[in-house]
């Protein structure tokens, strides 16, 4: 069994938006591997003109706002910095009863790479002219609206890239065993 | 137990019917209320492991397995053509059956089951899909605004749809998903759709549009000069103005002081004539009226009218400068124009021989503006008298109306003046030197206004602070006046008058005071008050003779008194011894 590995497109993010996209992300990949019984629920997001949808689960949804906060807490140590967010669906096999103690092994099927280039917003520039700082101003805004709008238009294209994946590889997805929302063991892996 | 080819006809067919209902719930905001508001079924349809609201079944697939269903997702604009902004296209495409390619697939479970794994995440993707479609956005403002908007989204169930145009074509994009092997084929979903909608003028949709009312007249609290709109009729726009005397017509366009009331003289003039237009009430003058109080309205010019027994009650004219809000004028004010008081003459100024105007003149516009004169004011009329009880009987108007006002300062002024001059001597020298406060009165008309000084309706006497006067002097003369009073007035009103007259000079106490405090004093030093002290010095002696006689009388008695005491006492001490 082979494991899928899927690179996401790259997306530049301020560090506000972070848990946006990636709630976005990570629910929208674990949708399509929720193979239980499944009552989905459109959130809409924010900051972006896009509605995403979530299985409706406490706990999926709070273990993954954790992750989030681990992640957004390494950001601020580590700002200006590329990084990635890894969700990996496994499996698990053999349990090998040994002297020392069970052995639990973990066969990766599926593994999901989120990129982000997480950038600091732009300072306003000092000028002592007041015509200069106005123009200053509306320039910055301006460059924050247009990143805002390419941002959204990329998380957009992010979504259409996991939808092909998830309809052009279903092979490697294991049977599934058990009744759960959430039908296959997944971890969420973030940089320390 | 069913075959596999069964049981995957069966998987296709949900999943067609699924599939159907998730497009349609997620793109027709008429289904999606009905499933708000209807009640949660207990069986959602669980197929493929999503469980979606229940919805009015859209349509279901009675045809073939094989034969595509599409469903057309349509923006209907009011006014407009319908335009299809997406098509979905599901269907089970079966393999060739002479190809090679078509594969082999056991006769076990295991088949159905990645089959229906495969259907369920393929369903899954095509929920995410229409989320991220651009109609989804239209979608949503319709579920979520309760606003009205000039489009609306319905949908459309085919079996075969006939094929766009290039032109169609280019306008739009086309997604398919990865097609689910199953035992009878393929399955293939697919979607054309409009990438941008702003080519359609989408906006909300107003039930009327506003209109502009150009005749709006405006509340009280608008501006009161405003004109008329010409909307109204044409009495209304013109109204008449009257100035006294009358003349003319005024428009609108006029100061502050236009605005009539509907108890003013304008609107009386037309009163009776029926056939003339009744002025509305903002268009007469308040302050015309109060122009008209000094000249016409004095006490001499009153006592020519009588016409109080036929004045009926008016409101109260308001002296306030600023102009009352517009009234519209309606037919309840014509209405009630007509029920208010015939018009009452006003008089001119009085003289004797001037006996027209004591009648009720009912042509006269500004009668109703004053009260009816007091039954005083036709005492002096000699070839006019009223009854007592005529003159009792009549009406005052409920308000103080100004040429009351005026009236009464002038007799307050004339009787302040005959007070001063029946003061000390002081005071009435300097009257007699002639310094009236600039009433220019006559003997004779002194008398007429004394005579309207005891009439009972005259409350101002009252409030004066009467100097009192014990001199004799004074007091004799009011008694002359008094009797020469009592004998010309005969009404109810003179003899009270007499009275309070007789009151108000009546002798004061002090003399009582002083007799009391000689008895309680045997020195005999009476106490002078201060009002001792105004009287004249010749009195003053009198008076101290008069007290001196008393103190010799008493010193005398009490000597006597002493005298047959100590007699007594010798006796006794006489007889002792």
């Amino acid at each position: 069994m082979n494991c899928e590995t899927c690179q996401l497109k790259e997306l530049v993010v301020e560090p506000p938006e972070i848990r946006e996209v990636l709630r976005c992300i990570l629910h929208t990949i674990l949708f399509h591997r929720a193979l239980g019984l499944v009552r989905p629920k459109d959130v809409e997001c924010e900051l972006f003109d896009i509605t995403y949808v979530q299985c409706e689960d406490h706990e999926l949804e709070k273990k993954i706002d954790e992750k989030i906060n681990q992640f957004i807490g390494w950001v601020e140590k580590h700002p200006n910095r590329k990084s990635q967010v890894c969700i990996s669906f496994y499996e698990v096999k053999n349990k090998h009863a040994t002297w020392f103690g069970n052995k639990i092994e973990r066969f990766y099927w599926e593994q999901w790479y989120i990129n982000l280039h997480i950038i600091s917003p732009k300072p306003h520039g000092k000028s002592h002219n007041t015509k200069a700082h106005v123009v200053t101003g509306e320039n910055a805004f301006e460059e924050s609206n247009s990143r805002c709008a390419a941002l959204e238009s990329s998380l957009r294209e992010v979504l259409f890239q996991i939808i092909k994946f998830v309809n052009e590889k279903k092979d490697h997805i294991p049977p599934l065993q058990n009744s759960e929302i959430v039908s296959y063991p997944y971890e969420i892996s973030t940089p320390r | 137990m069913a075959s596999p080819s069964e049981s995957d006809r069966k998987i296709i067919t949900r999943f067609l019917h699924k599939t159907l209902h998730a497009v349609v719930a997620s793109r027709v905001p008429r289904l999606h209320h009905a499933a708000a508001a209807g009640p949660a079924s207990p069986k959602n349809d669980r197929w493929f492991h999503l469980a979606l609201d229940d919805h009015p079944s859209p349509a279901d697939h009675h045809g073939a397995v094989v034969d595509p269903l599409v469903f057309d997702i349509l923006l209907t604009r009011r006014g407009c053509s319908d335009v299809i902004v997406e098509r979905w296209t599901a269907r089970c495409v079966p393999p060739v059956p002479w190809s090679a390619a078509s594969p082999h697939h056991p006769h076990d479970g295991s088949f159905l089951r990645r089959t229906y794994k495969k259907c369920t995440i393929l369903l899954r993707s095509i929920y995410t899909l229409l989320r991220l479609l651009p109609v989804h956005r239209i979608f949503r403002l319709l579920c979520s605004s309760s606003q009205p908007y000039n489009y609306d989204l319905c949908h459309k169930v085919l079996s075969f749809a006939a094929p766009f145009s290039r032109a169609q074509e280019a306008e739009l994009k086309q997604y398919s998903f990865a097609p689910v092997e199953t035992m009878l084929g393929h399955l293939v979903v697919s979607v054309q759709y409009r990438p941008s909608l702003t080519n359609f003028n989408l906006e909300v949709s107003l039930p009327t549009p506003p209109l502009i009312i150009t005749d709006y007249v405006g509340s009280p609290a608008a501006d009161p000069m405003r004109p008329f709109p010409s909307s109204l009729p044409d009495r209304m726009s013109h109204p008449i103005v009257y100035q006294y005397p009358p003349r003319g017509i005024r428009t609108l366009a006029a100061p502050s002081f236009d605005r009539p009331h509907s108890w003013n003289s304008a609107s009386m003039v037309h009163h009776h004539l029926s056939s003339a237009p009744g002025p509305p009430d903002s268009e007469l003058l308040p302050g015309h009226y109060g122009h008209l109080v000094p000249n016409q309205r004095s006490s001499m010019e009153r006592k020519g009218s009588s016409g109080f027994g036929e004045f009926k009650l008016s409101p109260p004219c308001s002296t306030s400068p600023s102009p009352s809000p517009p009234t519209r004028v309606g037919n309840s004010q014509l209405s009630r124009l007509h029920s208010e008081t015939s018009p009452v003459s006003i008089p001119l100024p009085a003289t004797e021989n001037n006996q027209m105007h004591r009648s009720p003149n009912f042509s006269d516009p500004f009668k109703s503006l004053f009260p009816p004169p007091s039954p005083r004011s036709t005492r002096t009329d000699l070839s006019f008298r009223e009854s007592p009880s005529k003159s009792i009987s009549f009406r005052k108007p409920d308000g103080f109306s100004l040429g009351d006002i005026h009236s009464n300062l002038h007799m307050h002024a004339a009787y302040k003046v005959i007070k001063d001059g029946r003061d000390d001597s002081g005071r009435f020298s300097a009257l007699s030197s002639g310094g009236s406060p600039g009433y220019g009165f006559s003997s004779s008309s002194r008398q007429s206004i004394q005579d309207d000084l005891d009439d009972e309706d005259f409350s101002y006497p009252f409030a004066f602070d009467d100097v009192d006067t014990s001199d004799s002097q004074t007091r004799s003369l009011d008694g002359k006046e008094a009797s020469e009073n009592s004998g010309s007035h005969k009404s109810q009103e003179a003899a009270v008058g007499i009275l309070v007259h007789m009151l108000k000079t009546a002798a004061p106490l002090r003399q009582d005071q002083s007799c009391s405090m000689q008895s309680l004093e045997p020195n005999g030093e009476a106490s002078i008050s201060s009002s001792v002290m105004s009287r004249k010095a010749c009195d003053a002696l009198e008076e101290l003779q008069s007290y001196k006689e008393m103190k010799n009388l008493l010193l005398s008695k009490s000597g006597a008194k002493l005298q047959d005491s100590v007699k007594q006492r010798k006796e006794s001490s006489e007889a002792l011894s």
